[in-house]
C-alpha cells in the first residue's frame, strides 16, 4: 500500500496543489493580454466575410473569401489606409440560415468590424441582413440575385428594406429579361421551354425569363419543374419533346443542367439549352461535353479578357497562390471588398480609434462612391441596387465558353 | 402511344436501378433485421469506386475498348461496396447484434451520414460533381417513336443478368440455401450446424456487390456522380424492398420496377408530375405499409393487437 | 471486446501493479513534477501564432493551464479515497491527452516536429508517468458518498453551489475564443467530470438534486435567467442559446414520442416546421401570401394546435407499425411536407419561404428592441431568450406531470411490451395518438417562435438531417429524462459554434459521433437510471424497444 500513512499522502498532495495553485496564479497576469496577433503597430480595422466555406457550396464560398482576402492584401501592401492595417475575418455560414445569423451575431459584436462581404446564397441573407442592419453594419452581397432583398416584396411600390444591404450582382429582375431578349432578337427562338429546379434562384430567373419572352412575342408552352438533385431527366425531357420547342431555358445550376443537357441530346432533342450565370462553369462543358455544344449563359459584367481591371484581377489572383479557384462569384466578391476599402479610405485617415460613428459613416461612403471594378464600374442606386448592368452571353464552342455579346441592359 | 411506351420505357431503366439496390436492402433485412440506413452510400461508393478505377488505376491505352473496361470498373465497383459492406457490418453493426432496437438505428444513421462524409472531403474533388467516364456511347436507336439509348440497354441487360445469378446462387448451391434457413429463423439454423456469422458477412457482401453494380449503371447512364445520389436512391430502394416484400429477392426487383414505373408515368400523366417525383415514392411506401405491410410477395401475417 | 485486447490490457495492468507501495508513488509524483514542469516550459520553438503563447516558458499559458489543472485528481492515487483509481486514471489521461492533441497540433501548424519545444514532451512524459502510477493502484473500494446525509441546509447549498460552478464554466469556455483552445478546454472539463465520478461526487450530486428538487430547480432558473447579463452586452452567445433554447424545446417534445411512448419519428421536425409557417403566415410578415393577422397569443396556441393535428394524422397510418418500419414511414412523411411546401408556391412560397416576419410583440414591448433589464442594457436576443426560458419551463413542466402520471405509465407499458399493454386494458391505439398529438402539439409552439426569432421560414430548414439532428439530441444526451434533452440540445449545437475551425468535417464528427456513442454508451450522457440499467443488464427485462421490430414476420 502506499509507504507511510497516509497524513503523508494527504501532505503532499497539498503541497503539490499549491505549487498548481500559485503558477496558476502568475499566469493569469499573462493570460488577460488578449489578442492574438502580437503586432501592435499601427491600427487594426477588419472586414468580415460570411459565406459556406464548409458544405456542398464549398467551392463557390471559398472563391468569395479568397476574392475579398485579395482585396484585403492588396489595400495593406499598397498602404491604402493611412496608419490602419485591414484584417480579413472569415465566418463560415455552411449555406444554412441559421449558422448565417450566428456569424452575422458574432461578426457585429466584434466592434473592429466595420464591413461585410457576403452572403452567397438569397435565403441566408434574409436572416444576415436584418442583423447587420441592425448594427449598422455595411453589407455587400457577391451573388444575392433576389430583388426584394433591395426592393421590397412589392413590384409596384419599391421599398428598400436595409439601408445596409447593397450588392454587386445584378437581380434575375434584370438576367432573366436580357436572356429573353437575347434568345428573341437574336437567336431567333420562338418556341422556349421553361424549366426550373425549384429552388430560389432558379425560379426566380425562369420566371423573369418566360415573362420578358411572353412580352417580346414568344412563346412558353409550358414551365416545367425538376428536383436540383435529380439524375434522371428522361421523364421529363420526353414530356417536354413532344412541345418541339426550339430552346429550352434552364433556371438553376450546373449540376442539372450538364445532365438535362446531355440527356436531351440522348433522346433527340437536339436544341440548345440557355442558363443564367448558375451554369457557366467549366465543369457544364467537362460533364455534358459533346451535347454541351451551341449552349447558351449569360452572365453579369463584362467577359474578363476585355476589361483591364479584370485581367489584373485574374493575374494577382494566380500570383496569390490560393489553393482553390475564384469560380463564378471571386471576382464579384473582390469589388465588393474593394469598394468596402475605399470607403475605409475616405472615413479612417481622421479617426484615432473605431467609435460607433463610424460603422454608419462607412455605409455613407459606399452608397455615395463608385470605384472601377473588375466586373465595370460599381456604384450603387438608392435601393442598393448596382448601377451598372452590364450583362455578357456566352455560348459552348469547341469545348470552351466563348463571349458572344456584351451588352448594358436598360 | 409512343409517349406511354417511352415513358414504360423510361420507367422500366429506372427500375432496374432502383431493384439492384434494393435487394441489398432486402437480404441484410431479412437476415439480421436491420435497415442498413447506410445501403444507398454503399451504392454511391460502387460509382466512385468505379470512376476512380478508371480515372487513376486504367492505363491510358485501355480506356478506348468498352469491353475490356467495362468488366474491370464493375468489378473495382462490386468490390469496393463489398468490402465497404463488410467492414460495416463488422465494426458498426456487429456489435450492436443483440442491443436494442434504436441503437442499431442509430448507428446506421451515423454510417451514412460518415460515409458520406467522407467521400465529399477525401476524394479527390469530392465536393463537386465527378464526371464519370463514357464507356458506353451515348447514341441509341429509336423504334416507332420510342428513343431508347444503348446506356439504358445496358442497364437492364446488367441489372437482369445480375439478380439473376443472385437468384440462382441463392437457390441452388448450398451457402445460398445457408442464407435462406438463417433468414427464416436464426437460431434454428445456428442448432443446424450454419456458421450464422459467416451467412451475415455472406448478405452484407453480396448486398454490396449489387449496389456496386447499380452504382457503374449510374455513372453510365447519367455520366456524373456526386456524393449525395446516396441518399434519394437509398430511400426509394428500400421502398421497393417493402412493396416487394421484405425478405423476398425477387420480390425486391419487382418492387423496383414498379416503383420506377410509376415515377415515369407520374411525371408523364400528372400535372406538374416532374416536381412532385420523389414524392411518389414515399405515398407508394406508406400505402403499402398501411394496407398490406407483408409487400406484394411476403408471406401473409397474422396482425397482432 | 476481443479476447487478445483483453489479454494485452490485463497484462498491461499487472505489469504495473508489480510497481508496490512506495516506488508506485514516486512515479506518481515524479510524473506531477514533469507534467507541472512541461507545463511551465515553452511548448513550441517559435512563435507563430498558436495560442497561448506557446513559445514562452515560465508560465502555464493557454491549453497548459489545462494539463496543470488535471495534474490535481491524477494525484488522487496518494490518497486514501474511495474511487482514487477511477479519479486519477481520469486526470492522468487527461493529461495525456490534452498534451498529446496540443502536441500534435503544433506540430501541425508549425511545420512539423521541429515546431514542438521540450515542454510539451515533458507534459506528455508527465502523464504517462501519472496514467502508469494510477493503474498500478490496486483496485479500491466503490465510493459511498451519495450515501451519506450532511444537513439539508448544506446539501441546499451545495446543489447551489454546484450550478454556480456550472455557470461559471460555461462563461468561462464561451469566452475562448480559438478553436484549438476551446478544444483542450472542453476535454479538461470532461476528464475532470469523469474523475469526480470516480470519485463519487457525480453521483452524488445525482442522489442529491432529487432530493432538493426546488433548490435545483430555483438556482437552475436563476443561473439560466442571469446567463445575458454576463455577457457584457455582446450578443452573440444570447443568440445562440436562445437558438438552443428553441431547439431543445422541441427535443423536450420528441423525448415525449421517443422516449416515452417508444415511437421512433425520423421525420419529427415537420411538426416544427408546420408550427412555423402558422406563425410565419399570420404574422403580417414581408413577403407573406395571407392577409390574416394574429396576434402572438393567438398565433402560438394556433401553431401548436395545427401541428398535433398534424401529428394525429400522421400518426394513425403507423399505429399497427413498430420499431424499423414506423421510424422509415415517419421520416418519408417528413420529406412529403418539406417536398409539398417547396412546391407549393400559392401558400408558402415554395423554395423561397417566408421572410421579413416582424420581430415578435406582446403587446407593446417589442422583443427585437434592446431593453434595460435590471439596470443592464441587454441586446433584442435576450428578449427571446427569456421568452424560450418561459416556454421551456411550460414544456419541462408538462413533460414531467405526463411521465409521472398515468398516461406516462400506460406509454411506459407500451414501449415495454404492447401485447401486454393491450391485454391489460391499454388503450393502446388512444395513446399511441396522444403521444404524437402531444410531441406535436410542443414542436409546433417551439416552431411559431422559431418563426420570429429567425425573421424567416424556408423549406430547407426542415429536412431529415434535422430531423436526425433532434434525434440525436435526445439519444446522446439521455433519453427519458429532460436534462438529457438539454444537455444533448447544448451540445449539438453549442459544440459547432465554439470549433467554428472545425466546421468542415463536422458532418463526419457528428456522423462518427453517433456510431461511437451507440457502440460505448447507448444510454447517453445524463440516462435516467431504468434506461442505464436496461442497456447495461441485458436479460433484465426487456424493452419493446428490443423487443422484434415492427413490420411482418
Amino acid at each position: 500500500m502506499l509507504g507511510g500513512r497516509s497524513a503523508r499522502g494527504r501532505l503532499r498532495i497539498a503541497v503539490v496543489t499549491a505549487a498548481v495553485i500559485l503558477t496558476a496564479c502568475g499566469s493569469n497576469k499573462n493570460e488577460t493580454q488578449k489578442g492574438a496577433d502580437g503586432s501592435g503597430s499601427g491600427k487594426t480595422v477588419k472586414i468580415g466575410v460570411i459565406a459556406p466555406l464548409s458544405g456542398p457550396l464549398t467551392a463557390l464560398g471559398v472563391g468569395i473569401r479568397n476574392g475579398a482576402d485579395l482585396a484585403v492584401r492588396q489595400a495593406n501592401e499598397a498602404q491604402k489606409i493611412k496608419g490602419w492595417k485591414v484584417v480579413l475575418s472569415a465566418e463560415d455560414d455552411t449555406g444554412v440560415p441559421d449558422v448565417g445569423a450566428n456569424a452575422a451575431t458574432k461578426l457585429s459584436d466584434d466592434k473592429a468590424v466595420v464591413g461585410v462581404v457576403g452572403t452567397l446564397n438569397s435565403s441566408v441573407a434574409e436572416k444576415v441582413a436584418p442583423i447587420l442592419n441592425n448594427n449598422h453594419l455595411v453589407m455587400i452581397s457577391p451573388s444575392n440575385t433576389n430583388p426584394s432583398l433591395t426592393q421590397g416584396t412589392d413590384p409596384n411600390h419599391k421599398a428598400r428594406p436595409f439601408d445596409y444591404y447593397f450588392r454587386v450582382a445584378t437581380t434575375d429582375a434584370i438576367q432573366g429579361p436580357f436572356a429573353a431578349n437575347f434568345a428573341y432578337n437574336d437567336a431567333k427562338k420562338r418556341n422556349v421551354v421553361v424549366i426550373d429546379d425549384k429552388k430560389t434562384y432558379g425560379q426566380g430567373l425562369a420566371l423573369a425569363f418566360k415573362g420578358q419572352f411572353e412580352k417580346d412575342g414568344g412563346r412558353v408552352p409550358t414551365v416545367e419543374t425538376v428536383e436540383p438533385d435529380d439524375k434522371d431527366f428522361s421523364a421529363v425531357l420526353s414530356r417536354v419533346k413532344r412541345f418541339n420547342p426550339d430552346m429550352i431555358y434552364f433556371g438553376g445550376e450546373y449540376p442539372a443542367a450538364s445532365l438535362l443537357t446531355s440527356q436531351a441530346d440522348q433522346q433527340g432533342l437536339k436544341v440548345p439549352l440557355m442558363g443564367g450565370d448558375g451554369i457557366y462553369d467549366p465543369t457544364y462543358i467537362s460533364v455534358a461535353k459533346q451535347a454541351a455544344e451551341g449552349d447558351y449563359a449569360t452572365s453579369v459584367g463584362a467577359p474578363t479578357d476585355q476589361l483591364p481591371t479584370a485581367k489584373a484581377f485574374v493575374d494577382a489572383y494566380a500570383a496569390a497562390k490560393y489553393p482553390d479557384p475564384y469560380s463564378a462569384y471571386g471576382a464579384y466578391a473582390y469589388d465588393a471588398a474593394t469598394v468596402i476599402i475605399s470607403a475605409l479610405a475616405q472615413v479612417l485617415p481622421d479617426q484615432k480609434s473605431i467609435t460607433d460613428e463610424v460603422r454608419p459613416k462607412i455605409r455613407q461612403a459606399v452608397q455615395d462612391g463608385s470605384i472601377d471594378g473588375v466586373t465595370g464600374k460599381v456604384s450603387f442606386d438608392q435601393f442598393g441596387d448596382t448601377t451598372t448592368r452590364i450583362l455578357t452571353v456566352y455560348q459552348v464552342q469547341n469545348g470552351a465558353w466563348k463571349p458572344l455579346e456584351t451588352e448594358e441592359f436598360k | 402511344m409512343s409517349d406511354l411506351v417511352q415513358q414504360l420505357v423510361n420507367g422500366t431503366v429506372l427500375g432496374a436501378t432502383f431493384g439492384l439496390i434494393a435487394i441489398g436492402y432486402t437480404m441484410v433485412y431479412g437476415i439480421i433485421e436491420l435497415i442498413n440506413f447506410a445501403h444507398g452510400e454503399i451504392f454511391m461508393i460502387g460509382s466512385y469506386a468505379g470512376l476512380a478505377l478508371y480515372t487513376y488505376v486504367l492505363p491510358g491505352s485501355w480506356t478506348g475498348n468498352p469491353w475490356v473496361t467495362l468488366p474491370l470498373v464493375l468489378g473495382a465497383a462490386m468490390a469496393a461496396s463489398a468490402a465497404v459492406a463488410v467492414l460495416a457490418e463488422r465494426l458498426a453493426y456487429r456489435p450492436l447484434r443483440n442491443a436494442p432496437r434504436l441503437a442499431p438505428l442509430i448507428t446506421a444513421i451515423g454510417v451514412s451520414i460518415s460515409l458520406q462524409e467522407a467521400v465529399r472531403l477525401f476524394y479527390p474533388g469530392g465536393k463537386n460533381v465527378a464526371a464519370f467516364p463514357r464507356i458506353i456511347s451515348s447514341g441509341g436507336f429509336t423504334v416507332g417513336g420510342v428513343t431508347v439509348p444503348w446506356t439504358s440497354v445496358f442497364a437492364v441487360v446488367a441489372a437482369v443478368l445480375t439478380t439473376v445469378a443472385l437468384d440462382r446462387f441463392v437457390t441452388g448451391t448450398r451457402l445460398g440455401k445457408a442464407m435462406r434457413a438463417t433468414s427464416q429463423d436464426r437460431e434454428t439454423a445456428m442448432l443446424m450446424g450454419i456458421d450464422t456469422d459467416k451467412v451475415i458477412v455472406l448478405a452484407f457482401a453480396l448486398g454490396g456487390a449489387l449496389a456496386g453494380v447499380a452504382g457503374v449503371i449510374q455513372g453510365i447512364r447519367f455520366i456524373s456522380v456526386d456524393f449525395h445520389i446516396g441518399f434519394i436512391a437509398g430511400i426509394k430502394a428500400f421502398t421497393a424492398a417493402v412493396l416487394g416484400g421484405i425478405g423476398n429477392i425477387r420480390g425486391a426487383f419487382v418492387g423496383g420496377l414498379v416503383i420506377g414505373l410509376v415515377e415515369a408515368l407520374a411525371t408523364e400523366y400528372l400535372p406538374q408530375g416532374a416536381a412532385w417525383k420523389d414524392v411518389w415514392a414515399f405515398v407508394v411506401l406508406i400505402l403499402v405499409l398501411t394496407f398490406r405491410p407483408e409487400g406484394l410477395f411476403g408471406e401473409q401475417v397474422a396482425v397482432r393487437a | 471486446m476481443s479476447p487478445s485486447v483483453a489479454a494485452l490490457r490485463q497484462g498491461g495492468v499487472e505489469a504495473a501493479r508489480r510497481l508496490a507501495g512506495r516506488r508506485r508513488a514516486a512515479v506518481t509524483l515524479a510524473g506531477a513534477a514533469l507534467a507541472v514542469a512541461g507545463a511551465n516550459g515553452a511548448w513550441a520553438t517559435f512563435a507563430f501564432g498558436y495560442p497561448g503563447k506557446m513559445s514562452l516558458a515560465g508560465f502555464p499559458g493557454g491549453a497548459r493551464a489545462y494539463v496543470l489543472v488535471l495534474v490535481v485528481p491524477g494525484l488522487a492515487v496518494l490518497t486514501r479515497w474511495p474511487g482514487r483509481r477511477a479519479a486519477a486514471m481520469a486526470g492522468s489521461l487527461g493529461v495525456v491527452v490534452v498534451a498529446a492533441g496540443n502536441l500534435v497540433a503544433i506540430a501541425k501548424q508549425g511545420g512539423g516536429l521541429g515546431a514542438v519545444a521540450a515542454g510539451a514532451w515533458l507534459a506528455v512524459a508527465g502523464g504517462g508517468l501519472l496514467l502508469i502510477g494510477a493503474v498500478a493502484a490496486p483496485d479500491d473500494e466503490a465510493p459511498t458518498l451519495a450515501e451519506r446525509t450532511l444537513p439539508p441546509a448544506v446539501e441546499a447549498a451545495v446543489v447551489a453551489a454546484s450550478l454556480g460552478v456550472v455557470l461559471a464554466l460555461v462563461w468561462y469556455g464561451l469566452g475562448v475564443e480559438e478553436s484549438s483552445r476551446f478544444a483542450s478546454f472542453a476535454a479538461a472539463v470532461a476528464f475532470w467530470a469523469s474523475a469526480l465520478a470516480g470519485l463519487g461526487v457525480i453521483g452524488w450530486l445525482q442522489a442529491l438534486y432529487p432530493r432538493h428538487r426546488t433548490v435545483t430547480l430555483a438556482a437552475s432558473a436563476l443561473a439560466a435567467a442571469a446567463f445575458p447579463f454576463t455577457q457584457g452586452g455582446e450578443a452573440q452567445w444570447i443568440r445562440v442559446f436562445a437558438s438552443i433554447g428553441i431547439f431543445a424545446t422541441a427535443a423536450i417534445g420528441l423525448n415525449v414520442v421517443v422516449g416515452l411512448a417508444g415511437l421512433l419519428d425520423l421525420g419529427y421536425i415537420a411538426f416544427f416546421g408546420v408550427g412555423a409557417y402558422v406563425a410565419a403566415l399570420t404574422a403580417g410578415a414581408g413577403t407573406t401570401t395571407s392577409h390574416v393577422v394574429l396576434p402572438y397569443g393567438v398565433a402560438i396556441v394556433l401553431g401548436a394546435v395545427t401541428a398535433s393535428i398534424f401529428g394525429v394524422v400522421i400518426g394513425a397510418p403507423t399505429l399497427r407499425l413498430r420499431g424499423d418500419y414506423l421510424a422509415i414511414v415517419t421520416l418519408a412523411f417528413g420529406e412529403i411536407f418539406r417536398i409539398a411546401v417547396n412546391n407549393w408556391n400559392s401558400v408558402t412560397r415554395g423554395p423561397n419561404g417566408i421572410s421579413r416576419i416582424p420581430d415578435l410583440a406582446l403587446g407593446h414591448f417589442n422583443l427585437g428592441q434592446p431593453h434595460r433589464i435590471l439596470g443592464v442594457e441587454l441586446p433584442g436576443f435576450a428578449n427571446y431568450y427569456f421568452l424560450v426560458l418561459v416556454l421551456m419551463a411550460f414544456v419541462i413542466t408538462a413533460f414531467t406531470r405526463l411521465n409521472d402520471s398515468r398516461i406516462g405509465r400506460a406509454w411506459v407499458a407500451i414501449r415495454e411490451d404492447e401485447v401486454a399493454a393491450a391485454a391489460m386494458g391499454v388503450n393502446t391505439v388512444r395513446l399511441k395518438l396522444l403521444a404524437f398529438a402531444i410531441g406535436a402539439f410542443l414542436a409546433g409552439a417551439a416552431g411559431t417562435v422559431d418563426a420570429h426569432f429567425g425573421r424567416q421560414v424556408s423549406p430547407e430548414s426542415y429536412s431529415f438531417l434535422q430531423s436526425v439532428t433532434l434525434l440525436a439530441a435526445v439519444v446522446l444526451g439521455g433519453m427519458g429524462t429532460v436534462p438529457g434533452a438539454l444537455i444533448g440540445s447544448t451540445l449539438l449545437l453549442l459544440i459547432p459554434e465554439k470549433l467554428r475551425a472545425f466546421q468542415d468535417p463536422r458532418l463526419l464528427i457528428f456522423g462518427l459521433a453517433l456510431i461511437l456513442m451507440m457502440r460505448l454508451r447507448p444510454e447517453g450522457f445524463a440516462p435516467s437510471r431504468r434506461r442505464q440499467r436496461e442497456l447495461h443488464a441485458e436479460g433484465e427485462g426487456a424493452d419493446a424497444l428490443s423487443a422484434p421490430p415492427g413490420g411482418p414476420r
